[in-house]
């Protein structure tokens, strides 16, 4: 997960092209993004999939985990919109 | 959209499952790190594309400014607050709670390293409850983004910069790529910082 270079090098030469090709005619990428979701989430489910002792760990922790996230995540948009109007953020 | 994704995701965990039965660990590694990464790589290079194409999403990222960098703090103190107020309802240890919580669903780190830190039962709850941090993000970004374009970041806290990345661009429109990427980035940078700082209170 924490390859930076792995993942920033694709993302600034997207960036780079698209500037570059901006006066050229529109294109629609949304099918490639969505294609490349789906293979992604697939592999993604795989990996879990495969992971027999994080399979084995969810029964036993499984709510109490749920809950845990659950709040963490809402805690973490409150304090996000909140601090999003404190300093105008648009 | 959201069907397909989570089709995928139940395919995925599907197929996974039963090649630890009758696949080979070659396959394991192609597809969960081969696969995964080339689809991220090529997703990164699509969603720069059509960034880079958007001249508005170009014009409001620069009105943004430094100022994105109060997502990722307001992320990290939210989870952490969240997590303390949890564990006070569940009756669990507070500070554990909020270290694996300061992994802001990068379960790959926190599971290891709050099992080496807090022990083996810890590690398996910081797998599951950043574990559960991804896949709910993926889950509720269509909901979530109707509250707000910002909520489905802050619902993927480090997980914003990769896994959960596409659907929140998808969702949110391709302003929200370098908030997003921005946010998680810095959210995994901390990650092991916050979770061995506050697991050291214990």
């Amino acid at each position: 997960m924490f390859d930076f270079v792995w993942l920033i090098l694709p993302l600034l030469g997207g960036i780079a092209l698209g500037y570059a090709l901006q006066s050229k005619r529109k294109v629609n990428l949304d099918r490639i993004v969505l294609g490349a979701i789906l293979v992604l989430i697939f592999a993604l489910g795989f990996g879990i999939g495969s992971d027999t002792a994080l399979l084995s760990s969810l029964p036993s922790v499984g709510l109490d985990a749920v809950a845990v996230a659950a709040l963490t995540m809402g805690f973490s948009a409150v304090f996000v919109l909140i601090l999003r109007r404190a300093v105008g953020l648009k | 959209m959201i069907k397909y994704i989570v089709f995928a995701l139940v395919l995925g965990g599907i197929v996974g499952y039963l090649n630890n039965d009758f696949g080979s660990s070659l396959a394991t590694v192609l597809v969960r790190d081969y696969l995964f990464n080339g689809a991220l790589a090529a997703l990164l290079f699509v969603m720069g594309l059509v960034f880079g194409l958007d001249r508005d999403a170009i014009g409001k990222m620069r009105r943004m400014g430094l100022k994105i960098l109060v997502v990722p703090f307001a992320v990290a103190s939210g989870s952490i607050a969240g997590a303390v107020v949890i564990a006070l309802i569940l009756k669990i240890n507070v500070v554990a709670t909020a270290s694996l919580s300061a992994g802001f669903g990068w379960y790959t780190l926190a599971g290891p390293l709050a099992g080496q830190l807090l022990g083996v039962k810890w590690g398996a709850f910081a797998f599951t409850t950043n574990f559960f941090r991804e896949m709910l993000t993926i889950l509720t970004v269509p909901l979530a983004v109707r509250l707000d374009k910002y909520v489905p970041v802050a619902f993927g806290g480090a997980t914003s910069m990769d896994t959960t990345l596409p659907v929140i661009v998808k969702y949110g429109g391709s302003e929200m790529l370098i908030m997003a990427f921005s946010s998680g980035f810095i959210l995994s940078l901390i990650a092991p910082i916050t979770i061995i700082g506050i697991a050291s209170l214990v």
